[in-house]
Parts: C-alpha cells; structure tokens; sequence
C-alpha cells in the first residue's frame, strides 16, 4: 500500500539539493558542447596573468628568524674625510653569532585581470655576538655593530600590468630606512630608493621571461644594472626555475604543490646609515651622519618549502652566506656615491672590511596566497 | 482510505515542491551560465542547486594529465579519497548564496593546481563580467579573478 508515496518521496530525494552536492559529475557526461564557445562580450579581451603555472606560492605575511654562524670580522683603518687622518686602527675580531628577526606583510591593493597592484612593508634586525665583547679602545665598527647591530625597515610595492595575453610590464619599488639607528630614530633624510622595471612576455602558462633595468642596493651600494626575469615550469610539473638576475635565481624541484625544494642564491644587501644618536654612545667615531655600512653578500642555499596546513607555510633555507663588501663609505653632505663598479668612479672607501663565510640558516612561517 | 490519499497527497506535495524549488527564478540567477577564468585554462558551469550557487569545470584546455596521457584527475587535492576524481565535472565553486547587495557568498573556490579550497566571494561588474575574490580569512588576505561569460552559442569559424 505504502508503495506509491514511498516512490514519489524517492523521487523527490532525487532531484534535492542533496544530489548537487557531490564533488564527481555524471558518468559518461558529454561536455563537448563546451568545446567552441566564444566571450558573449565581443569586446572582451585576454590577459597574461602573472604567475605561470608550477610557480612557488606568493607570501602574503612572512615572520622569519635569520641566523648566521661563527666568522672573522677584520674592521680596517678608518680615516677622516680628507683620506689620509687615520681615524681607528685595524683590528680583528671574532663574531660568534649574527641573528635577527625578518617580518614582511604584502598586500593586494587592486586585484584584476587588466592590472595587479601590491603594497608591502617589511622589517629586519641583524644583531652581531661577539666572542669577546668590543670596549671603547676597539675598532668603532666592532663597538657599533656590538652595540646597536644594523636593521631595516621598508615599504615597497609591485605593479604588474599586462598588455595583452602574452606581453606584460612589470614595476617593483621600494624604500628602506637602514641604519643602526631604532625605529624612534629613522631619518626619512636617509631613505634608500630601489626600482626596477621589466618588460616580458608569457608565451606559455608555463613559462614567462623578461628584461629590464633595475637600480638596486643589493651588492651594497647604488648601481644601475639590467635585470633579466625567467620563471619556467616542465611539462610534468616536476622542475622548474625561479631566476630575476642578479638578483636571485633557483632551481625548483616540486614533490607536490604542497611541498618544493629549491637551490640556487640570492644577493642582498643595503646601505646602513651610521647615525649619531645624541642620547649616548657619543664615544663611537663611527656612529657619523656620513657614513654608510655598504653591505652585499651572496647567500649560496637549499631552500625547503612545505605546507604545514592549508595556507600556512614553513619555509626552512641553509647554506653559505659569502660576503661581497662590508665595506663603509663617506658620503659628505649625503651625496651618493655611484662608482659603477669602478668605472665611473672610484673613490676610495672610509673603511675596507673584511668578513669570513659562515653556514647560515633562516626559518619563517608563511601565510601565503591564493 | 482518506488516509491513503492523505500520504499520496502529501509526497506530491514534497516531490513537486521540490521540482518548483529548483526551477523557481531568483534574482542571483543573473549568475548561471559558462565563464572563463582569466587564464583561460578552463571554463565552469554556474547551476542552481535549491538556493545555492554551484559551479562546475566543463572544459580544460589541456584536459589529459601529461604524465599519464589520461584524462586529469583531481591528483592535487589532500583529499586521499578524491585523487581519482577526473576534473571535468568537478565542482569547484560551492555553497554559493544571493545576498540583497548583489554579491553571492558563504561559498568557497577549489583551486585544483594547489589543493587549496579559499573562502570566496563574487561580484558581478557587468552582466558578463565577475569579480571572483578568494582570500583566507578576511576579504584582505586574497587575489581576485575576472572572469567573463561565454556565450552557448558555439563560435564563427
């Protein structure tokens, strides 16, 4: 007797919501009809977006500790602005440990398909240990760098607006305050402008590449240099590359989406202002409006980045942190100098220092993109 | 008797209901149809389902898994149990509900190249025109897509 109703109810089952909801389609579902459709707004154009596919997640928040083993800092004579007053005598000394806290938070300002727009700021904070803590007879780089370490902090944006489908220009900015100065004591007098524009195409959705000009702080000091972009993933998604020359350049290696290796290097560094802080340490000839710490080193590394739960990742990187310069320069009245690597000029540095090349590692936590 | 009639009645009732749900319009249904994303790597289905918004893949433009030749399947996803399950069909937009501001939320997007589901919100610009944000969290943390709407009619050649 129940039969009837009981097939009305099935039925209704059926054809519910409930049905909908299942993450599989149909068996044997034709989805040809798919196959030749075209925009219903003629007008609509493509653009090239600007990740390819197999590329590493973007880091949206970033908190990170950076540590540096045991190296030799051989601080150098330190003269007056007329070249020739010695200042400090050389003097060597042992850093056991060079550690300090790395935040950076990015954010999409404007989001679409005809323009992409992201501000950022970061903050890092380099601390140095010494073996034997320097007194006010040591070299003043040993006692400034003992006392006060050198840190940054910056904002920075990123622009990228495709042309069409398959060209694209790309607009990266920023400007740092370095220094050994605190956050109460940042100059904006002392702001450091970095920029880089890039010209590229996409002619795959594995594969983008570019050229450009870029002036940059990275080996230390001001320099004008062509920049080159290539992001490329195989057709397997097994390997690729991450390279923006010089600047940085990797070979990824991806177990899964979730989980990439990389090896490769990147270049950094920034010039740190020495400021004189009238509430102390007076004593420290270095700690001088005029000079600049001009940092740049290599940091020669394998990369390991995985997620810990959904978007949230760890980013583990060991390697050989190579110093290029940690040299310190005069700059009177605040004028840069830009040498060209010598070519155009080459005045002679306040301070030539020497560092040795420690292992270093660096973890951070990750929030990154969708 | 009356009370057979009275059951009858009533899973009519339930089972037409049903069907009138489903085909009742709704001011959010301005969103059925077949879009493309910006990259031009898909195209998904946006269907109706009760109340809420569901949106399938029904076409890939590299629809076989270059490692195996086969069909793509959805490898990517944490999911052990959902591996196997080919991507065409998949329903990756879910849950989706029309709000009186013209936006459709509550819903989440599947991102088959990472795994990852995000909270989604949509917007229409124009009546071929979708802003289709994913973010984590907050509508902060998030990258939006635009989509655009294909027409059903095939295209000239």
């Amino acid at each position: 007797m129940m039969r009837g109703p009981l097939l009305l109810a099935a039925l209704a089952i059926a054809i519910s919501p409930v049905w909908g909801q299942s993450d599989t389609t149909l068996p044997d579902e034709d989805f040809s009809m798919y196959d030749n459709l075209s925009f219903a707004d003629a007008g609509a154009k493509r653009y090239c977006s600007p990740k390819i596919e197999g590329l590493s997640p973007a880091k949206l928040i970033s908190l990170g500790y950076d540590y540096q083993g045991g190296y030799a800092l051989s601080a150098g004579q330190m003269f007056a602005a007329d070249g020739t007053t010695e200042l400090a005598s050389a003097q060597d000394a042992q850093v056991n440990t060079t550690y300090g806290m790395r935040a950076g938070f990015n954010i999409p300002v404007i989001s679409k398909t005809h323009l992409v727009w992201q501000m950022g700021a970061n903050y890092w904070n380099t601390n140095y240990a010494y073996a034997d803590a320097p007194t006010a007879s040591s070299n003043p780089l040993h006692q400034t760098l003992s006392e006060h370490g050198i840190r940054t902090a910056g904002v920075n944006t990123t622009v990228f607006k495709p042309l069409d489908s398959k060209q694209f220009l790309l607009f990266q900015g920023s400007a740092d305050l370095s220094g050994t100065y605190g956050i109460g004591l940042m100059p904006a007098d002392y702001l450091k402008y970095s920029a880089a524009l890039i010209y590229g195409r996409r002619p795959t959705e594995k594969k983008q590449w570019g050229v450009g000009l870029a002036r940059t702080y990275r080996v230390g000091e001001i320099n004008y240099i062509p920049v080159v972009l290539y992001n490329s993933t195989d057709a397997l998604n097994k390997w690729g590359a991450e390279v923006l020359f010089p600047a940085r350049a990797h070979v990824r290696r991806t177990i899964n989406p979730r989980n990439m290796l990389f090896a490769g290097y990147e270049l950094e560094g920034q010039s740190y202002r020495l400021w004189r802080n009238p509430t102390g340490f007076d004593d420290f000839d270095l700690r001088d409006q005029e000079l600049e710490i001009r940092r740049g080193e290599a940091r020669l590394r394998m990369v390991y980045e995985f997620s810990l739960k959904d978007f949230i990742w760890l980013s583990v990187q060991a390697g050989y942190r190579v110093n290029y310069r940690y040299d310190v320069d005069r700059l009177v009245g605040g004028t840069e100098i830009y040498r060209a690597f010598g070519i155009l000029r080459d005045d002679p540095y306040a301070q030539t220092n020497g560092l040795g090349n420690p292992f270093y590692f660096n973890v951070s936590l990750n929030v990154v993109s969708p | 008797m009356l009370r057979k009639i009275s059951l009858w009645a009533m899973s009519a009732l339930i089972a037409f209901g049903s069907l009138n749900f489903e085909l009742q319009e709704s001011p959010g249904d301005k969103l059925l149809g077949v879009w493309e994303p910006s990259n031009g790597r898909a195209r998904v289905k946006i269907d109706r389902i009760g109340n809420k918004y569901y949106g399938r893949i029904v076409w890939l433009i590299e629809p076989n898994d270059p490692e195996t030749g086969l069909a793509k399947t959805d490898k990517n996803n944490p999911d052990a149990s959902l591996k196997n399950v080919p991507l065409k069909g998949y329903r990756m937009l879910k849950d989706f509900v029309y709000n009186e501001d013209g936006t459709w939320s509550e819903g989440t997007i599947y991102d088959p190249l990472s795994g990852s589901t995000y909270n989604c919100v949509i917007k229409m610009k124009d009546k071929n025109t979708l802003d289709i944000r994913g973010y984590i969290g907050v509508q902060a943390l998030g990258r939006t897509d635009v989509w655009k709407r294909l027409s059903v009619q095939p295209a000239k050649k």
